[in-house]
């Protein structure tokens, strides 16, 4: 039959066209002359958007023969967009994500590794501790750009009437903070909320204060969850036992949580410190907050730097072109534009710089500024299989724990046989 | 579903006579069937075919990762994967309770359509409007709603006197009975819709003269209703077992598998697998197993239910 010889060779016309796409190969031939280079971008505050094109415009205005066209990709399922993207062989030249979701795609060869590719002044002013967060096996999967801490609002009002002395300083100690948050809890207030949802994230971070590195290092990453890990998972355990801490807000997300701030139900709240744009925004007019100095533990004020990250395909064929667009985007003013509309901190030292003596005196920055002195690069990023135990073991498990489902000794001992389960 | 149609008795095809007559229509069937089926194998069979293979191998979503085949080394992690089959329970009462409450509701409000109210197309119009909303646009309206500190739900049992903010989503023993409602409640326009189309072909004499024999309203359904439409109450509710065994889209926005993996259905692990952990072939070997399962439960179910209505030959 005919027909069945022509669906015959369709198909195999079909199958011999994907299997040439698929060839393998190492760095594509790269373009001289006029490019065009694909940047695609998740910025969704208004703010940041307009910053980002800003950037491009002035980019493009100046290097005619190297223009970047802006591509606007979801916040919220870009993970699953990168996902087809990359599979599809579409993706594109330069890739704006964090770099806890990179990560993955990093570890499967997608990511250029940019030592070689940005420039040294660039990489000189980069904070040690940041920089050391985005090098996974010794390759620079992204330029960092903007990070967050966790730090803690406080309503002002609230914590005076209960008769608290407000601490000031570089640092209080979780200890202050649990008895603040005891003093001011009422029949109607909770001293505390903390939208812990995704609680992984946070207690990871938190935990090098005290440090708490639950991940080694090297090739088959072992997992131990002993006292030092479990510092801030009890403390917060605690915290919720003794009717200072909201229960309901350890369920809810960070921006739930808000809500109960701003209603006058919470004295405190810890939040992602890229919240005080939206804090100094909808806070009620007569809510007087203000920024708690940073929490801090017996190893210090240490936190887990999980910047967002520009990278580069490792496909792309304007690699170079791609290169001196971050290096110009991680130029101080730049930053500094760009942190400023997100609220977020800057990665370099000279921007870091800057956005201080930009925002001094205005409520909150310097705490927010000192919190990420303590910043390092976590281990947990190195973790293959990482992903995986932080979705089906390490959530629910602090979810349990938090519940009062399951008690820490319990929490440890499924952390640790989920980790070893995943990596089978 | 060729399983579902009804089986009829028929008269065995006639014996082809070897004649040109009879071949040449066979091949004008063919020709006509074909061009037909060219996008039903491309679009459906082909890639079932290839996920089904992709268990056997060891696919991953790495960059130029050259795919080998693993045989069931895939399927053999999987049956140590506690996790897996804890989501696998979850599932099965998930699935069950969901399709069992969207049957009885549906059924309860086909019966209330069907009879002579007023405003009858109206009703059957609201009845409808679940069924109008992306499933992505309930589950967050679902989410406002059940909001234990602004959520209206809870502001109206504080009103009525009851229990202060119940945190229906976030607590251990009500998340998965708070999610089973919205599905139910998405689910049952599908359920009352089919189900009244099945009490519109029921004679009304039927009905009538069984009264006239002095039946009740429960021995009227029971004797009469009920049998004319068991074959749309089958279908139904094999149908509605499926989609909710592999629903997704609700309970991810919902919960996102939460609190304490308490709402993990099967295809939210599936996802996770698939595309967080990027290992597609140990992900494809766990949709395998799903579409087993549910091969083997439909086909128990629809074995016993059909048997009784072969018209023995």
């Amino acid at each position: 039959m005919k027909l069945h010889r022509t669906v015959a060779v369709a198909t195999m016309a079909v199958v011999s066209l994907s299997l040439a796409a698929c060839s393998a190969g190492g760095t594509p031939a790269q373009s001289e002359g006029p490019v065009e280079i694909k940047f695609q971008s998740f910025s969704d505050q208004p703010a940041a958007i307009a910053a980002t094109e800003e950037i491009v415009a002035a980019w493009n205005k100046d290097h005619a023969d190297s223009q970047i066209k802006l591509i606007q990709a979801p916040s919220d399922s870009l993970d699953d967009k990168l996902t087809t993207q990359f599979a599809g062989e579409v993706a594109p030249d330069i890739i704006h994500y964090e770099i806890q979701g990179i990560a993955p795609f990093a570890r499967d060869g997608y990511i250029a590794d940019l030592s070689s590719l940005l420039s040294q002044k660039t990489l000189d002013d980069i904070e040690p501790g940041v920089l050391d967060s985005v090098t996974l096996d010794g390759k620079i999967v992204g330029a960092p750009t903007e990070l967050q801490t966790y730090v803690v609002f406080a309503n002002k009002g609230l914590l005076e009437s209960a008769g608290v002395s407000i601490p000031t300083g570089d640092s209080m100690s979780w200890d202050t903070f649990a008895e603040i948050a005891k003093a001011s809890t009422t029949p109607e207030v909770h001293g505390a909320a903390w939208g812990l949802k995704s609680p992984t994230a946070a207690f990871l971070s938190l935990g090098l204060g005290f440090d708490g590195t639950f991940f080694g290092t090297g090739k088959d990453v072992s997992l131990t969850v002993g006292e030092k890990e479990m510092e801030v998972p009890n403390r917060v355990r605690a915290m919720i036992d003794a009717g200072s801490l909201d229960p309901i807000g350890v369920t809810q997300s960070s921006s739930d949580v808000l809500a109960t701030f701003y209603g006058g139900k919470a004295a405190m709240t810890v939040q992602g410190s890229y919240q005080i744009a939206n804090v100094a925004a909808d806070a009620p007019a007569d809510m007087d907050w203000i920024v708690l100095p940073p929490l801090e533990g017996s190893a210090g004020i240490a936190q887990a730097a999980t910047p967002q990250t520009l990278s580069i395909n490792i496909d792309s064929a304007v690699q170079k072109q791609a290169a001196e667009f971050i290096d110009y985007f991680m130029q101080t003013d730049n930053l500094v534009k760009m942190n400023t509309a997100d609220g977020l901190i800057p990665t370099t030292t000279s921007a870091r710089a800057a956005i201080a003596e930009q925002n001094a005196g205005v409520n909150g920055w310097d705490a927010i500024l000192a919190s990420a002195a303590g910043l390092k690069g976590p281990t947990f990023l190195g973790a293959d299989g990482y992903v995986r135990w932080k979705d089906t073991v390490a959530t629910p498990g602090f979810q349990k724990f938090l519940g009062k489902e399951i008690d820490g000794a319990r929490l440890a001992t499924d952390l640790e046989a989920g980790w070893a389960q995943v990596n089978k | 579903m060729t399983a579902l149609r009804p089986q009829r008795a028929h008269n065995p095809p006639p014996k082809p006579r070897a004649g040109g007559l009879a071949r040449a229509r066979r091949n004008e069937a063919a020709a006509l069937v074909i061009p037909a089926l060219i996008p039903v194998v491309l679009l459906s069979v082909i890639p079932l075919l290839i996920g089904i293979g992709m268990a056997f191998t060891d696919s991953t979503l790495a960059r130029n990762h050259e795919t080998s085949f693993v045989g069931l080394q895939n399927f053999i992690n999987l049956g140590s994967d506690s996790l897996f089959w804890q989501s696998f329970g979850i599932g099965i009462i998930w699935s069950v309770s969901v399709t069992v409450l969207q049957f009885l509701g549906g059924l309860s409000l086909a019966l209330l359509l069907n009879s002579d109210l007023k405003f009858k197309g109206l009703t059957r119009l609201l009845a409808l409007m679940p069924w109008a909303m992306p499933p992505v646009v309930v589950a967050i309206m679902w989410q406002m709603i059940y909001s234990p500190t602004n959520g209206p739900l809870n502001w109206l049992i504080g009103t009525l006197g009851g229990p202060e903010r119940i945190n229906w989503l976030g607590d251990f023993s009500l998340a998965l009975p708070a999610v089973i409602l919205v599905g139910v409640w998405v689910g049952m326009p599908q359920n009352t819709i089919t189900l009244l189309a099945g009490l519109q072909q029921v004679p009304a004499e039927l009905s009538e003269a069984a009264a006239v024999d002095g039946a009740g309203a429960w021995s009227r359904f029971k004797h009469v209703t009920f049998p004319a439409i068991k074959p749309v109450i089958i279908s139904i509710t094999s149908l509605s077992f499926i989609w909710n065994f592999n629903s997704f889209g609700i309970v991810y926005v919902m919960t996102e598998g939460g609190p304490g993996g308490r709402t993990m259905l099967p295809m939210l692990f599936t996802y996770l697998e698939a595309f967080k952990s990027r290992h597609t072939g140990s992900a494809a070997a766990m949709g395998d197993v799903i579409v087993l399962f549910l091969i083997v439960i439909l086909v128990a179910y629809l074995w016993r239910q059909l048997r009784g209505e072969r018209i023995p030959k």
